[in-house]
């Protein structure tokens, strides 16, 4: 199973297969309503690895992603489009868009033991602009 | 065991036992009440797979569920028929059907390792419509 995240707006941000171990969305709904609430929220979690670039190839792009998280609320910078592939058997599982993500979470964790580092992505969609989340797959590619 | 769940409103949502892997029924009513309490809910979870489509066959229909979750309050397909079947030995040991369910919690999970995704979803039935939900089984079926 491959994942491919790609960033818009601001500095393009592009991570493969190679970089993210895994995904996670999910919806932010109160669980104690009694009918079906108009306070509706989603929220991707992404984890992968952060790459050292040998044989002078370029570096990956996860340190845009750490500048993206610290983008000020001011700056019209801070909302990007995120479009996330879950890819297995040539099969296009699933392809999220998020218009208008802003971060949440951002943490990067290093050690003396690994020679990757690891990095944890929280995003989330403008509450504003739900509808403009797209869920789209179950095609080839 | 073999679950199976489905989902009807706007669109149809069949999924079987190849895919769903778990549901959990419950009650929800107060705990602190001296008697016997007019406020019952009832939250369904299920969780099961996210199958990659092989050999030319059609995708899941997961990602439907994927899009319900995402229907806003004001659309009345945000209430759906849902229901569960627990089939076993040729009997049919529960089969609990929620006329006007809604979704309170959406998550898919996948992994780099795993070939398939999961998914929970939790869903309730609509307060008001309690009276309408049906909670039978122990006949024959498959």
């Amino acid at each position: 199973m491959g994942f491919r995240l790609k960033i818009e707006g601001g500095a393009a941000i592009e991570l493969k297969e190679q970089s993210i171990t895994s995904v996670r969305f999910r919806t932010d709904i109160p669980q104690d309503s009694n009918a079906r609430s108009t306070d509706l929220g989603s929220t991707v979690e992404i984890t992968g690895k952060i790459l050292t670039a040998v044989d002078g190839e370029p570096f990956d792009a996860t340190k845009e992603i750490g500048k993206w998280a610290l983008v000020p609320a001011e700056k019209a910078d801070c909302y990007r489009k995120v479009t996330i592939e879950v890819i297995a058997a040539s099969q296009e599982v699933r392809k999220y868009t998020y218009p208008n993500a802003f971060v949440v979470d951002y943490r990067e964790d290093y050690g003396d033991v690994e020679g990757v580092g690891t990095f944890r992505l929280v995003i989330k969609q403008k509450k504003d602009k739900m509808a403009n989340i797209a869920v789209e797959g179950g095609y080839a590619v | 065991m073999g679950l199976r769940l489905k989902i009807e409103g706007n669109e149809s949502i069949q999924l079987d036992e190849t895919i769903v892997t778990g549901v959990k029924y419950g009650a929800d009513i107060p705990k602190d009440s001296n008697a016997r309490s007019t406020d019952l809910g009832s939250t369904i979870q299920i969780t099961g797979k996210i199958l990659a489509a092989v050999g030319g066959e059609a995708a899941d229909d997961t990602m439907k569920m994927a899009k319900w979750a995402l229907v806003p309050a004001e659309n009345a397909d945000c209430y759906r028929k849902l229901t569960i079947d627990v089939v076993s030995a040729s009997q049919v040991v529960r089969q609990v059907t929620l006329p006007n369910a809604f979704v309170i919690g959406y998550e898919e999970d996948f992994a780099d390792e795993s070939g398939v995704g999961t998914f929970t979803l939790l869903v309730k039935q609509k307060k008001d419509k309690m009276a309408g939900l049906a909670f039978e089984g122990g006949f024959a079926g498959e």
